[in-house]
């Protein structure tokens, strides 16, 4: 690995409020439907009403003659495909030839108003010759079945395969090797905001705007130019406030190149709100997945082999899909130490809304199965669960066997945190009857180290701006998405600078403004651009000791800069305040442009083995938590009374901030464990409103002890590691291990609805009943 | 996949009789109180009335008044009232209990006890957007011809899931119902019909307005089992009156919601008159409830998790009141 850099200290402070915090609370600011749509034309998107089909007749004529109706567009108006991965775009914004899920968009119109355009829709004449449809992967992989994708035999998306160290060798040196079968079911992000566009072409100037809900500003920018066949010169792409990504919207979305080419049909302005349902449609989450895993471990806990098959049912179209099957087998290592590693990944393509990239990417299902399996064997060996994780770490700095880089590896302080607080070796085996409780560990990527278009370019890039009026302005293409991303680039250019946070003005996400940034995914910012942020002020500064030197007649190395003021050495006789250094500076030149940037070195990037890029990254966070839960014997209820969660993000650059992702991540993953679950009736989707999706309500959250390991990762900003997703894939695993704990039951399935718990509670009695018998006779 | 409300008109009577007048006179009209089962099935497309009789201004509606005969429940008088209500808490245990376990808090600061006992019945191939049904070929209940729950049966299973129905039933309420021929009081359990497509007695014009509940109530209690603590309607919901003589069973009422289209008594629990409260009775309970709630598939959990968990609900409740009394 290069040399880590220097790293600027930062002063330990307890968090600050988000910076657009209070805009959000007071209602202030603007999301994408609230921005002024009053010239607007209103989009609609007319969807397939069938789940696999050949288009025979589409005629829009009628809808394109109603008096009110701007424009009309169909797959005729767009020739190209679209997607997140230059390898895998096999979707058209609207379909072309054959539809391959119950809600693909078809066509679309823009129209005066909703009612015009919902009555346009129904003039649209549709006709299809209907095709076998697939709603698992075991029936879309059933030989014989009729392709999805003709270019892809068995509708295998992309299977995967590899082997690290012998497996073989290490199930035979195992005291105990035991295979279970999981089942996690496919969730969604349920975003609180519903998507949302408005896009904004000027026919006179070839100009296209458009502002969205994209996490991926630079990458929908690109897409736009490819779909629309426009030169990206005439493109600008705008983040308002956005209610939550999650990785709903880490792609192109479709309905964001229709409103762009309905803006361009139109030569105006076109809003596209999209309905709950519409918006549960679009989908790109969490893909329903099967899991087959072996592990071998020895008396003393340490384990000798992992074999794993995983089966993600992806949806009709390719998206991250490639990515997320990859991600499932490189996050088997990075966490614990195993000498063989086995693993075999399908992405099976089915008739339901393709699935994408969600919160924990790829990792926390496979996670899920592992950590469960973990403490079945633990409980088997008479061993403790701590114990048997302790046996397993890794010691920093590490290259696992699929060469992931592990920098700094702050673990075992996790779980020397939530075993202490949770009280675990008072309580655990002592809890009352139908009480449990559970634990399990986790980890996650900070940022990509290979970035998904390789353009050669730095990782991430930050401007900053001085001029007269003394205020540093930092340009950045990160998108903040309600994660805190602005507000951490304010903290690392003000530590950096050392100058008051509130001189300090962020301005993100706008293409024509700001430089490029990849956008807000697999946790990158903080890492990446908070590295590119420090190093743009640390250019800065130089400007200004420089300057600050000159004015002082004395050396720039000699030249002290704190809060503020610059002093020669630690003398109070001849210091200047900041807008004195500020105008000297700007007297040669005028305004002060500097840039930094941050690029994961080549070595992080993964190994050379198909797929190694993916999992790669500068640095893991790590966490372990404890989830206490309560069984309702009566409604096979899961209450989960509390949890306690250690999170190792390296350094805490906004603890309050921190401390509310992990909260987050805590919170979503109880949502994947408890009920969340989207399921299809022949493709429609039967969960596609807030009240039939059911997410965790403020009833079912308990209270979360969060606690912040910090292990310094050498090459992170201020030594600091993402924190928003690596907590997340714990809490499933937690969870199930807690209820059977409490209940004596092991459950293989997510989400533990009421009913599953109630079966296992069936099925338990039953077993006493059987047994008693036996002892009886 | 609309989501916006087709145009319709609102009238604002400002007493009963001018609201059924208003609705007699316009056939396609439908009466609007809260609006938080109505208008979310007019935004998609279920229901689309060109007149709306909005009963919020009839201030005779939402009263809830004590004499000595019993108490006197307006339609009007909304869930989040009703919940909060003393009087109703000390001594109509489970309607109260039945009142808090509605939904958000947001929904019971509108809705009301009239909305809630006409509560439109519920199925997964029914409450969806006009675009999904119509991708289904309609249902049923709604513009189709077919119930997708039993294709094969001729009738209707979507799923009655009014909280408050089953609390009333175990005191023997009864309600006031105002029609085209003045006012007529049933008890509640006629009103209610075995049928998702029309499972409410009432003519065209018939309002519900008022529940009259008796004086000295046994003890009783409710509890529904919903996968989230607040929002979701009951998987299945049951209510239990129970009195005691001595150590032995008085009186025993268990009513239930959301496994049938209508809220029904139990029938057959008078049987356990002068029983004692044991396992085996506990366990006759649960038998009993399992044989006469007809869950379907009418919800993504399953019929049989809401049949096993009625049952469970109904012997734990029986339970609990004993230990009380």
């Amino acid at each position: 690995m290069t040399a880590a850099p220097d790293q600027v200290s930062i002063k330990k402070r307890p968090g600050v409020p988000l910076i657009d915090g209070i805009d959000k609370v007071t209602g202030k600011a603007r999301y994408t439907a609230d921005l002024d749509h009053a010239d607007a034309l209103v989009g609609r998107i007319f969807r397939s009403p069938v789940s696999h089909a050949d288009i025979i007749r589409l005629d829009v004529s009628k809808a394109r003659a109603l008096d009110g109706v701007v424009a009309v567009v169909t797959g005729d108006d767009c020739p190209h495909t679209y997607g997140v991965l230059p390898i895998a775009m096999n979707e058209y914004p609207l379909a072309r030839g054959r539809v391959r899920y119950r809600g693909e968009p078809v066509a679309a119109v823009a129209a005066i108003d909703a009612e015009t355009a919902e009555r346009a829709l129904n003039l649209i004449e549709f006709e299809v010759k209907e095709l076998p449809a697939y709603y698992t992967s075991e029936t879309a992989r059933v030989p014989g079945a009729v392709l999805l994708h003709d270019n892809k035999p068995g509708n295998i998306e992309r299977d995967v395969h590899s082997e690290f160290g012998d497996v073989r060798q290490g199930f035979a040196a195992a005291d105990l090797v035991r295979e279970e079968k999981f089942n996690c079911a496919e969730i969604n992000h349920a975003q609180i905001e519903p998507h949302a566009s408005l896009a904004e072409y000027d026919p006179a100037t070839g100009r296209l705007m458009m502002q969205t809900v994209s996490q991926v500003g630079y990458y929908l920018h690109l897409m736009l130019a490819q779909c629309l066949e426009m030169d990206s010169s005439r493109i600008r792409v705008i983040k308002p406030f956005i209610g939550g990504g999650f990785g709903a919207r880490v792609e192109t979305l479709n309905f964001e190149i229709i409103a762009a080419l309905l803006a361009r049909a139109s030569a105006g302005k076109v809003l596209m709100q999209l309905t709950r349902e519409e918006t549960f449609i679009t989908h790109r989450a969490r893909p329903q997945t099967d899991i087959k895993l072996k592990l071998g471990m020895r008396k003393d806990g340490r384990m000798n082999a992992c074999e794993c098959e995983v089966v993600q049912r992806g949806g009709a179209y390719a998206g991250y899909g490639i990515i997320t099957i990859l991600y499932a087998g490189a996050l088997l290592q990075g966490i614990y130490d195993i000498p063989a590693v086995k693993y075999d990944g399908y992405r099976v393509y089915a008739n339901l809304p393709p699935c994408g990239a969600m919160r924990g990417h790829g990792s926390v299902d496979m996670r899920h199965a592992f950590e469960c399996l973990v403490d079945r064997m633990a409980r088997e060996l008479g061993l403790d669960p701590f114990a048997v994780r302790r046996a397993n770490l890794l010691q920093a700095p590490t290259r696992t066997m699929n060469d992931l880089t592990v920098n700094s590896y702050g673990l075992a302080e996790c779980l020397d945190k939530v075993e202490r607080a949770s009280g675990w070796h008072e309580r655990i085996g002592r809890m009352p009857p139908g009480k449990g409780l559970g634990m399990a560990c986790s980890h996650y990527v900070s940022g990509a180290a290979k970035p998904i278009h390789r353009t050669g370019e730095p990782h991430a890039l930050v401007n900053l701006k001085l001029d007269f009026d003394g205020g540093v302005t930092a340009l950045t293409g990160a998108a903040d998405i309600g994660q805190g991303s602005s507000t951490m680039v304010a903290i690392a250019v003000a530590e950096t600078l050392d100058i008051s946070l509130d001189r300090i003005r962020v301005v993100s996400a706008d293409t024509a403004i700001t430089p490029k940034d990849n956008g807000a995914y697999s946790s990158r910012i903080t890492f990446m651009v908070g590295n590119a942020a420090i190093d743009a002020a640390k250019n800065l500064k130089a400007v200004l000791v420089a300057a600050a030197a000159k004015k002082l007649e004395a050396k720039p190395e000699d030249i002290e800069c704190a809060g503020e003021v610059f002093r020669v050495g630690k003398g109070d006789q001849s210091s200047l305040p900041f807008a004195d250094v500020v105008a000297a500076a700007l007297v040669d030149e005028g305004a002060i442009t500097v840039k930094g940037s941050f690029t994961c070195p080549p070595e992080a990037q993964g190994g050379k083995h198909r797929g190694g890029a993916v999992g790669s990254t500068m640095g893991f966070s790590y966490a372990a938590q404890v989830v206490e839960v309560s069984i309702d014997d009566a409604s096979g209820l899961v209450t989960v009374d509390k949890v306690w969660v250690a999170l190792d993000c390296g350094h805490a650059i906004n603890p309050l901030a921190v401390e509310g992702q992990i909260e987050g991540s805590v919170w979503m993953g109880m949502g994947q464990a408890l009920c969340e679950e989207t399921r299809y009736l022949e493709g429609l989707p039967a969960h596609a409103s807030l009240l039939e999706y059911r997410m965790p309500t403020i009833a079912e959250s308990p209270p979360i002890e969060v606690q912040i390991v910090e292990s310094h990762d050498p090459y992170g900003p201020f030594g600091a590691k993402e924190a928003s997703e690596g907590a997340l894939a714990g809490f499933p695993p937690a969870m199930v291990n807690a209820i059977a704990n409490a209940i004596g039951m092991d459950l293989n399935e997510l989400p533990v609805t009421p009913d599953r718990v109630m079966d296992a509670l069936i099925e338990r009695r039953r077993k006493a009943k059987r047994n008693a018998l036996k002892a009886a006779s | 996949m609309s989501a916006s409300l087709a145009e319709f008109r609102i009238a604002q009577p400002n007493t009963v009789k001018e609201a059924v007048a208003a609705c007699l006179k316009h056939p396609g009209s439908r009466y609007v109180a809260g609006g938080t089962d109505l208008i979310v099935n007019m935004r998609r497309g279920i229901s689309g009335p060109d007149l709306l009789v909005d009963l919020s201004g009839i201030d005779e509606l939402s009263e809830i008044k004590t004499d000595g005969r019993g108490v006197t429940i307006g339609a009007g008088v909304t869930i989040a009232a009703l919940a909060r209500d003393k009087a109703i808490a000390s001594r109509y245990r489970a309607l109260a209990q039945a009142a808090a376990a509605i939904a958000g808090p947001g929904h019971r600061v509108m809705a009301t006890v009239g909305g809630n006992l006409c509560l439109d019945t519920r199925c997964i191939y029914y409450n969806q957007s006009e675009w999904w049904r119509s991708a289904n070929a309609y249902c049923l209940k709604n513009r189709g011809t077919v119930c997708h729950v039993a294709p094969q049966g001729q009738r209707c299973h979507a799923a009655f899931s009014g909280d408050l129905a089953p609390a009333l039933l175990v005191y023997g309420a009864e309600v006031d119902i105002a029609g085209a021929q003045g006012q007529r009081r049933i008890p509640l359990s006629e009103l209610y019909v075995e049928d998702g497509k029309a499972h409410l007695a009432l003519a065209a014009g018939e309002l519900v307005v008022a529940v009259h509940l008796p004086a000295a109530p046994p003890p009783s209690a409710y509890e529904k089992v919903r996968v989230r603590g607040a929002i979701d309607f009951p998987l299945a919901g049951v209510a239990a009156a129970l009195t005691l003589s001595g150590t032995n069973v008085g009186s025993l009422r268990i009513a239930l919601t959301g496994t049938n289209s209508r809220p029904f008594l139990l029938a057959g629990t008078e049987v356990f008159a002068g029983r004692p409260v044991d396992d085996k009775l506990l366990q006759e309970i649960d038998r009993l409830v399992q044989k006469q709630v007809q869950p379907m598939r009418t919800t993504i959990a399953s019929a049989n998790y809401r049949r096993v968990a009625a049952a469970a609900l109904a012997r734990r409740l029986v339970s609990k009141l004993t230990a009380r009394e």
